[in-house]
C-alpha cells in the first residue's frame, strides 16, 4: 500500500466531515455573530438517530430522513428557543450558554441511547477502490463527493441568491436588515436549519465509518471550529480549510506518527489564529 | 366486640410485624458492608464500565436478597471516574471518605495506577486490567491474566499458525503503552516480527495505521487497543478490504462491541480472551456450574447474555465474596491481604494469589477465541 496515496485518502475522507461541520457553523455564525457550540450535537443527534431506527429494523432511507430532521429541529430549537429571546445578551453569554445546551445534549442522548458506541450500515458497501497504490472505501467516496457538492452549492447560496444576500445582511446590521425588508426571525430560522442538515448529512455518511456515541458533538464542534476559524470564518474558505486540515492531519499522523498529531496540528492553528489576529488588528493588514 | 377483638388482634400484630421489620431494617442498615467501585460509566472506555457495573448491581442485589453475608447487607457506592486519573483519584478519596472497607477498580491503566498510591495503608483493592501488575507489598490485586500472559496465548497461536510476522495496532494511552512494551519485549524473543503503529484515542479513522502495518508479509492483525473506540480500527480494516484476520484485545470480546462492527465484520475476527468466555472449555465441574448459573441470573437481571466483561467483574466480586464470607476482617487491610496470598478464590476460573504475585491468573486461562455464528468459539490455527 502506498503511505502517501493512503494519507490523501484518509485527509480527504476527514476533511469532508470537517468541511460540512465547518460551512454549518459558519452559516449560524453569519446571521447570529454567535459561535454556535452546540452545533456538533446535530451531528451526535442525527447519528444516534439513524442508528436506534436502523437498530429498529427502519428502512435506512427513511432513518437517515429522520435523523437529519432531528439535527435540523436541534438547531431550529435552540435558535428559537434558548438564542432568539435572548439575543439582547452579550454574545460571549450567548456563546456559554450554547456550550451548555451542548452539555445537555450529551445527557440526554446518553439516557436516549446509553454509553456504548453506535453505528449503522453503509450505503456503498461493495469491495473498496484501488486507487494509486492506496485503498478508499466507496462510502468514503461518496462522503468527500456529496461534502464538496454541498459546500459549493451552500457557497453559491450565500454568495449569490437573494436569500444569500439577507442572511449576510441580518449578520451585519439585523435592524437595518429588518428595515429593509428582510424577515430577520425567518432568515436566522433558515439558517440555523441549514447548519443541522449538514451536520445532519455529515453524520448520515460518516456514522457508517466511524461509530458515533453521546458525546461525539463537542469533537465534531471542535474539528468544524478549527476549519471554520482558521478560514475567517467565511464559508467558502470553511470547505477549502476542512478539506486542507483533514489533510494536514494525516500527513502529520502518517509521517510523524500519532503522538505527533495533536501537538503539531495545535501548534499550527495557534500560529495561523496569531497570524489572523495580527491582520485584524492591523484592519486586515498585515504589518510590513 | 367480637369485631373489636379482631381489629385490636390484627392491629396489634402489625405493629409488632411491622416493629420487628424495623429492628431487623435498622440493624442490618446500620452495619452493611460498604463496597466502593471506581468505575468508568461514561467516556471512552464506557462500554467498558457499563457491563461491569451492571454485574457488581446484579451481585449487590442477590446478597442483599439472601439477607446480605454473615446478617450485612452489602452497600454499593460507586464512582464514574471517565477513564479520567484526575477523577479516578478524586472518587477514591471520596469512596474512602465514605466507609469502603474494600474497593472495586474497573477503570483501566492510567487511572487505576494514579489511584494506587491513594491505598498504600489499605483497603484493598481488586481490578481486572490486565496491564496492571500490581506489586506483591501492595493492597492491589488484579484478577485477569496480566497482559504478557495474554499475549503469550496469542504468540502460542501464531507458533502453531506459523505465522513470524505480525501488524499491531496500539493507542497513544497508557494501556497502550504496556501493550507496546510487551510486544516489544516478548515477539523478538519469540522469533515473531512486527510491524507498529500507533493511534490516537480520539481517531476517526485508522487506515494509515492499517497501511502502515499490513504489509503483504503480514498474515495477522493485531489490535491492542480497548474500548468502543477500537471500532474505528475493526472499521477501517473493512474500508481497506484487508484479508487477513484481525485480533482484537482482551476488553473487546463484548456483544456491546460486537453490535458495533456488525456491518464490517473481518473475514476472521480473532480475540484474546478467557476459557471462561466459552463454556466448554471451563473442565471443572463446580467452575462451570458457576458459570452457568451466572449466566441464567444475569440473563434474567438483565436481559442480556453474559460476555468476558461480565466475567471479569464476576471475578471481581466473587473475590470481594470470598474475603467477607470466609476472611478476616475487610477492615484489616494487612490481614485481608495476606488471606488472599494464601487463598484460592474459586470464580468460573480458579484465581490464586501469592506472597510474590498478586495477579490471579496466568496464561494456561487464556484462549485465543474466534467469534463464528454468533459466538466465540476457540480460535483454529491459521492455514
Amino acid at each position: 500500500m502506498n503511505l502517501f496515496t493512503q494519507a490523501i485518502f484518509s485527509g480527504l475522507t476527514s476533511g469532508a466531515v470537517y468541511a460540512l461541520l465547518a460551512v454549518g457553523l459558519v452559516i449560524a455564525y453569519r446571521t447570529t455573530r454567535v459561535v454556535n457550540l452546540a452545533h456538533g450535537e446535530s451531528y451526535a443527534i442525527a447519528g444516534t438517530v439513524i442508528s436506534l431506527l436502523d437498530h429498529a429494523q427502519v428502512p435506512l432511507p427513511l432513518a437517515m430522513a429522520a435523523g437529519i430532521a432531528a439535527a435540523m429541529l436541534f438547531l431550529w430549537g435552540l435558535d428559537r428557543v434558548i438564542l432568539r429571546p435572548r439575543s439582547h445578551w452579550p454574545v460571549g453569554s450567548l456563546i456559554l450558554v450554547t456550550l451548555g445546551v451542548a452539555f445537555l445534549s450529551r445527557g440526554v442522548l446518553m439516557l436516549a441511547a446509553g454509553v456504548d458506541p453506535l453505528s449503522f450500515a453503509r450505503i456503498l458497501s461493495a469491495r473498496p477502490v484501488r486507487l494509486f497504490g492506496g485503498i478508499i472505501a466507496r462510502q468514503a467516496i461518496l462522503l468527500i463527493v456529496v461534502s464538496a457538492v454541498a459546500a459549493i452549492i451552500i457557497g453559491y447560496f450565500l454568495a449569490r441568491t437573494r436569500f444569500g444576500r439577507q442572511l449576510r445582511a441580518t449578520a451585519e446590521h439585523p435592524e437595518a436588515a429588518q428595515l429593509m425588508g428582510v424577515n430577520v426571525h425567518a432568515t436566522r430560522a433558515v439558517a440555523f436549519l441549514l447548519a443541522g442538515a449538514l451536520g445532519g448529512l455529515a453524520a448520515a455518511l460518516l456514522v457508517p465509518l466511524v461509530p458515533v456515541d453521546f458525546q461525539a458533538g463537542l469533537g465534531m464542534t471542535l474539528r468544524g471550529f478549527i476549519a471554520a476559524a482558521l478560514a475567517g470564518m467565511a464559508p467558502g474558505a470553511s470547505v477549502i480549510c476542512g478539506f486542507l486540515l483533514g489533510l494536514f492531519e494525516a500527513f502529520v499522523t502518517t509521517y510523524g506518527g500519532a503522538l505527533a498529531s495533536d501537538p503539531v496540528v495545535f501548534l499550527v492553528l495557534i500560529a495561523a489564529a496569531l497570524w489572523r489576529s495580527r491582520a485584524i488588528r492591523f484592519e486586515g493588514r498585515a504589518r510590513a | 366486640m367480637k369485631r373489636l377483638f379482631l381489629n385490636n388482634w390484627c392491629g396489634s400484630r402489625l405493629i409488632l410485624a411491622g416493629v420487628l421489620a424495623a429492628i431487623s431494617l435498622s440493624v442490618a442498615a446500620a452495619d452493611p458492608y460498604t463496597i466502593g467501585m471506581i468505575v468508568p460509566t461514561t467516556g471512552v472506555m464506557a462500554t467498558v464500565g457499563s457491563r461491569q457495573l451492571a454485574t457488581v448491581q446484579w451481585w449487590e442485589g442477590e446478597v442483599n436478597a439472601k439477607g446480605g453475608i454473615k446478617g450485612r447487607l452489602i452497600h454499593l457506592i460507586t464512582c464514574n471516574d471517565e477513564a479520567n486519573p484526575e477523577k479516578a483519584v478524586s472518587c477514591v478519596r471520596d469512596l474512602l471518605a465514605k466507609g469502603a472497607v474494600l474497593l472495586i477498580n474497573s477503570s483501566v491503566t492510567g487511572p487505576i495506577r494514579a489511584t494506587m498510591p491513594l491505598i498504600k495503608n489499605g483497603p484493598v483493592m481488586v481490578t481486572p486490567s490486565p496491564n496492571v501488575l500490581p506489586e506483591p507489598n501492595t493492597y492491589v490485586f488484579q484478577t485477569s491474566p496480566s497482559d504478557r500472559d495474554l499475549t503469550r496465548a496469542l504468540v502460542e497461536y501464531l507458533h502453531k499458525s506459523k505465522v513470524d510476522r505480525i501488524g499491531v495496532i496500539a493507542a497513544t494511552d497508557a494501556s497502550g503503552e504496556v501493550g507496546v512494551a510487551t510486544v516489544k519485549s516478548l515477539l523478538p524473543a519469540e522469533s515473531i516480527q512486527y510491524n507498529l503503529a500507533r493511534i490516537d484515542l480520539r481517531a476517526t479513522d485508522a487506515s494509515i495505521q492499517l497501511a502502515q502495518v499490513a504489509r503483504s508479509d503480514v498474515r495477522l492483525i493485531y489490535s491492542t487497543y480497548s474500548g468502543g473506540g477500537a471500532a474505528t480500527v475493526v472499521k477501517s480494516f473493512n474500508n481497506l478490504g484487508l484479508e487477513q484476520p484481525l485480533v482484537v484485545s482482551y476488553a473487546n470480546i463484548s456483544d456491546a462491541f460486537i453490535a458495533l462492527i456488525k456491518n464490517d465484520m473481518p473475514r476472521r475476527l480473532l480475540g484474546l480472551g478467557l476459557k471462561g468466555v466459552v463454556p466448554e472449555l471451563v473442565t471443572d465441574a463446580t467452575d462451570r456450574a458457576h458459570l452457568e448459573s451466572f449466566a441464567a441470573a444475569y440473563k434474567k437481571f438483565k436481559g442480556e447474555p453474559i460476555d468476558l466483561l461480565n466475567l471479569n467483574a464476576l471475578n471481581l466480586v466473587d473475590t470481594i465474596e470470598a474475603i467477607l464470607r470466609d476472611g478476616p476482617d475487610p477492615a484489616d487491610a494487612p490481614a485481608v491481604k495476606a488471606w488472599l496470598e494464601k487463598t484460592p478464590i474459586r470464580s468460573f476460573q480458579t484465581l490464586r494469589f501469592s506472597p510474590t504475585s498478586h495477579v490471579g491468573m496466568n496464561e494456561t486461562h487464556a484462549a485465543i477465541l474466534e467469534y463464528v455464528g454468533g459466538r466465540w468459539i476457540p480460535a483454529a490455527p491459521m492455514q
